[in-house]
Parts: structure tokens; sequence; C-alpha cells
């Protein structure tokens, strides 16, 4: 089958398409003929060697896959009995393998989708939704009227956070690098617009709030951003660390953490699935039940066909396009 | 009324003993005399200018006081003159003879405690619970880290970590101060002068790390700590007596599911004083069955608070400097 092969640390353009032997299926698992793929922050890392996880080489990228079920393992009826060959389904992918034709999965990470999803915005919704529902439901408990403050608001995961805040009822301001970006996310349900090439992160949230800050903070962007979102919160906020695009990891200092009693709260949530996966799996209910209410409106930024996957990468890292980018197989 | 007074921001010898005219009591008000002060780490903290509460001059240090009711606001109904009573001072006061304060940061103590034991109880024990319970959600079984053990908030710490059946890992500056903490409860024991906190709680947890960190000290203590963690565990930021501020690096929070968590009581004590009193009414109760033992290192005269500061800042003492009124 074909994919994308990584044979040494590099940037995007160091993928191969390689024809690759298919995976063996183990017992408790499922092989998906896959039809889009997720592209993530964390694949340019893990290309660069610069990811938590360095697989040995050769490795596939890609974290995330819609697609459908060709064949399945055998003890898969014991774990999920309703699975059937044909069915359309996604999958978090924790071992990757996503830039692929076909790839294994483990029968309980699976989730079966909608008739209605296109396999576009399939391969693009797992990572982003059911990080930013992890993050804002279970590690932060957003509550209704509680004001969120979204970085890197018309990123992939930070368009669905915004949606999921409206979901929990809380005034979202929404920060991000232009008007473009913030045209989106206003589209998205964001009661307030930052743009953090013009404007200071932290004087305009002291602004909306009336001097007492954000809530809840959700962060994939790090550095200096962060570093002003500190500063404009409020008592008792939880700021959410989901990820450092902009390429500076923060020190956070304890001083400014302990005199409002804020709490940083480290989301991997890619961790948690491997070790709650029911917590997961019960997110993804949620989440595909909000989407066929029509209450969620996954966006795809841009797609590229499985060959430029390379290219796929640096449009994320060129942060031109809103939303999601996806490999289309 | 004679109080110890500040009037300008400086070391603990810069305290002055001053004649203050009483002022007249609110309604919703309680008026105490005196008998003992706790004193703590933030009241030095306030008086150097770098505490969060930074009160007019000339301020009376001092967060908590233990006393009789000598005088009550026509509003108060909860209390009765002549009742002794703990009181929560978030803006002080308590380094004085007599301090009127909201009557519902009042609080009766048993008849068999004694003023000093009461003086010496609010902070400590009100910070340990609070952190441990509703900032750290420590669990039966999980495993608790307590940095300065043996200081006034640490021991308080390995106490409640007990009473919530942890398992109590008590990281001090001394095989004494640790002896102090094992007889508190604490099961088991790092001497962070000779030891790496990081290394032997990786080795007490096989590998796993601590669930909940209780840090009061701050600096490398914590640098150490954030290494020795388990997925999700719960670093509570109390204090940094140490005289060090770390900055934490946000990749290592993210990869373990990490939370780090500023912990400031007496802003809780603020915002919710009836919360914060029917907290200690519990802990006084537990105290009344034998669960908690208070340990009083020293007291010294009202007049030598100054003393009694510098005596607490030289961290020879394990557990809790009082002052006696």
């Amino acid at each position: 089958m074909k994919a994308m092969v990584c044979r040494a640390w590099g940037d995007p353009d160091t993928l191969r398409l390689d024809e690759v032997d298919r995976p063996p299926l183990n017992p408790d698992q499922v092989r998906l003929r896959i039809h889009a793929c997720g592209v993530n922050f964390a694949d340019t890392l893990i290309v660069a060697g610069k990811y938590q996880v360095k697989p040995a080489f050769p490795f596939t990228p890609g974290f995330e896959a819609a697609g459908e079920i060709i064949e399945i393992g055998e003890a898969v009826t014991q774990i999920r009995p309703h699975l059937h060959r044909g069915q359309r389904v996604f999958a978090y992918m924790r071992r990757g393998g996503g830039y692929a034709e076909e790839a294994v999965v483990n029968a309980a990470a699976l989730v079966p989708i909608p008739e209605a999803m296109d396999w576009a915005t399939a391969g693009g919704f797992p990572i982003a939704y059911s990080t930013s529902h992890y993050a804002l439901v279970h590690r932060a408990r957003l509550q209704a009227g509680e004001t969120l403050l979204v970085l890197g608001a018309a990123g992939g995961v930070g368009l669905s956070a915004i949606e999921i805040g409206k979901q929990l009822g809380a005034r979202v301001i929404a920060a991000a690098g232009g008007p473009e970006k913030l045209a989106v996310a206003q589209a998205h349900g964001a009661d307030d617009a930052i743009d953090y090439q013009h404007e200071s992160i932290r004087d305009r949230v002291r602004e909306l709030t009336d001097g007492r800050g954000a809530d809840v903070v959700y962060d994939p962007v790090g550095g200096d951003a962060f570093d002003q979102a500190l500063r404009a919160v409020n008592w008792g906020a939880r700021m959410l660390i989901i990820g450092f695009a902009a390429g500076r990891i923060q020190a956070v200092p304890a001083n400014l953490v302990l005199v409002k009693g804020i709490s940083i709260v480290g989301v991997d949530r890619g961790a948690e699935s491997q070790r709650n996966p029911g917590l997961i799996a019960e997110g993804f209910t949620e989440l595909l039940r909000w989407w066929e209410a029509g209450r969620l409106k996954p966006v795809v930024g841009k797609t590229f066909p499985l060959a430029e996957a390379g290219a796929a990468m640096e449009a994320l890292l060129s942060r031109r396009y809103p939303g999601k980018i996806v490999v289309e197989v | 009324m004679k109080a110890m007074l500040c009037r300008e921001w400086g070391e603990p010898g810069i305290l002055r003993l001053g004649e203050l005219d009483r002022r007249p009591l609110q309604p919703h008000e309680a008026r105490i005399r005196v008998h003992a002060a706790g004193v703590n780490f933030a009241d030095s903290l306030m008086v150097a200018g770098k505490y969060q509460v930074k009160p007019a001059f000339p301020f009376i240090p001092g967060l908590e006081a233990a006393g009789e009711i000598i005088e009550l606001g026509a509003a108060v109904r909860h209390l009765k003159p002549g009742q002794r009573v703990l009181a929560v001072l978030r803006n002080g006061g308590g380094y004085a003879e007599e301090i009127a304060l909201n009557a519902e940061a009042v609080v009766p103590i048993p008849d068999g405690m004694d003023f000093v034991t009461a003086a010496s109880f609010p902070v400590a024990y009100g910070t340990a619970h609070f952190a441990l319970t509703h900032r750290g959600h420590l669990q039966p079984g999980e495993t608790l880290l307590v940095l300065g053990a043996a200081g006034g908030v640490g021991l308080t710490a390995v106490e409640i970590g007990k009473q919530l059946g942890a398992r109590v890992i008590a990281a001090a500056g001394s095989a004494d101060k640790l002896a102090v903490a094992r007889a508190h409860g604490a099961d088991e024991l790092i001497d962070y002068r000779q030891e790496s906190i990081r290394d032997r709680v990786r080795e007490l947890t096989a590998g796993r790390g601590a669930d909940v960190v209780f840090d009061p000290v701050g600096g490398d203590a914590f640098d150490q700590a954030l290494r020795a963690v388990n997925w999700e565990a719960r670093m509570l930021v109390i204090g940094f007596a140490a005289g060090q501020i770390q900055a934490v690096p946000a990749n290592l929070i993210l990869v373990k599911n990490i939370s780090v968590i500023g912990v400031v009581w007496g802003a809780q004590a603020e915002r919710d004083p009836v919360l914060v009193s029917r907290n200690l009414a519990e802990l006084l109760r537990w105290w009344e069955t034998g669960r908690l033992k208070p340990e009083v290192a020293r007291s010294f005269p009202l007049a030598e608070a100054g003393a009694a500061l510098e005596a607490l800042l030289s961290r020879r003492y394990a557990g809790k400097i009082v002052l006696e009124a």
C-alpha cells in the first residue's frame, strides 16, 4: 500500500511517498481503508524529532484518520460487537500511521460517524474536538456564565474550543492574528475578538471583563500570548496548556499562580485517551450529537492529496488557513 | 490598647510597641481581648512590604489570634460575650491586646483548648485542609509529598494528609525536623540537605512519583518535586519560604497532565468567611477527638514580636511560633 514515510528527522519535505507492506493486524485491531487524515501540529514535531515520542525509522506520521473498516481482528467482537466491514469511522491513532492508504487501529479507539459527515470533515474531527471537549469539560470544568479566552482561536483546535465554549454557556473571547482569522472565529460563535498582531491581549481582556480577567484560558499557542493571558485572569482561573504552536515554551512564574489562586493545567489528551478511553469515548458521543444538531461547524481550511502531505504540513505551519488542514487519500 | 506597629517596611526589628485607641465597633463585628497570636511567614512578608496585602501605615501584623469576646456589634447573633474564640485576620491585627473584626471570621474554641494552641491553629490547619481537599482533591491511597514538612503549615499538611488516607512522604532539612514530621504521622522521610528529593520520591514510589505535592518552600525543592510526580499530579503552591520563586517550564506541566495550583487560604477566607469558619469548626472537632496534635515550638511575649519573627525566619524550630499578650 502507499504511505508517506519519514526516514530521517527533518522538515516536512523530508517525507516520501513509498510503497510499503500492509501492517499486520492484531486480534484486537481493525484495518481501515483511509479516506482522509487530519494534519496536526504534532506531526511537524514528530517529523522534526522534537515530539515527546520518537518512533523508530521508518515511520508514517498522522494521528487521526477517517475511513471504512475493511478487516476485523478475531478478538474484536468481544470488545466492540457492533463493528462491521464497510462501516464508516474515525479514530485517534496514538501510534500514528494516518498518512497512508490503510492503517490498523485498536478497535477500542474507533468512533462510528454519521452518514452525513463527509470524509474530509471526519478526518479532521477527532483530535481538535476531543481535545477541546476533554480540556474544557473535564480539566477546566468551564461553567455557564464564565469567560473563556481562546488563544490561536482560528486554528484547528482553537475553533473547536470556541464552539464547545459556547455550547457550555460561556462568554468567549477569541484571540488570533489578523482580521480574517478573527472573522472566522466570530462566525463560529466568539463574542469578542482580539487581534494580537495589533493589540495587547492583557489590556483588551481586562477591558472586556471590567478588570476582572478571564476565568478559563485555552492555550495552544504558548510563549508571549500565554504570558499576557496570565496577567489578565480572574481569581481562581484555570489556564489550560494545550501546546506551544508559537514555538516558545513559557516558564510560568509561580508567584503569579499563587496570588490569584490560579491553576495551570496541562492537557495531554492523547495520553488521557490511553489511560481513560471511556472518558474520551463519552466525549465523542456528546460531540457527534452536537454535530448532528448543527451546533458544531468543523472547518476544513484546505485539503491536499496524500503525495503532498509535506506541503499540507507546511500549509499548517504557515498559519495561513483557518480550521484544519486535511490530507485526502 | 497596646499593639506591635509597623510604620515602614523593613526587617522584623522595625516593629515597635505602641499604644492605640480602640475604634468603634460596627454592627456586624466582634471585639476580642487577645491572649495569643500566631506568627506566620507571611507576617515577615507583610512587614517587608512584599505581601499581596499591603495595609496602610501604621499597621499591626498578625493573621490569627485567640482570646475572649469583650464586645459584640448589635447585629451579631451567633456569639456571646466572654466566649472563648479564635479569629482569622486576613488584613492583619493579631499582634495586639485587642482586635475588632467581622464576626463571621470568629470561631468558638473547645473548652479544653488553651489560647496558645488556639492561636496556632487556623492558618496552618485551615491552609493545609483547604489545599489538600478543595484544591488538591487528595484521595485515599494516593501519595502526598510535603516539602518543608516540619514547618508550621508543613506539619499540619502531614497530619491532614494522614487523616485523608494518603501515604505521606515528608521532606525537611534536618534529622531533628524529620523526627518531628514522623511523630506527626509521616510514613517516609527525605532529608533534602543530604538527598535528592527527585531521586528519593521516585524510589519510594517505584518510579511513579507523588500524586499531590504540598509546597510552602518553592525554588529548587519545587523544581525537584516537579520531576518526581505522577500522571495528573496536583502541585499545590503554598509559598516560597526558601526565598526563591520558581519559574515552571510549561512543557513539563503538559506531558503528564499535571496541575500547578496556587493556594491562598487567606483570600478564600476573605471571599467566603462563612465557609472557612465552618471548615475550621470541623477541624476543631477533629482536634477534640485527638486526630490533630498542634505543635507549638515556642512562645514570645507580645513586645518581642520582632524576635519571634526572626526565630521563625531562622528555621531553627519545628512547628508554630506564638505571641502571648
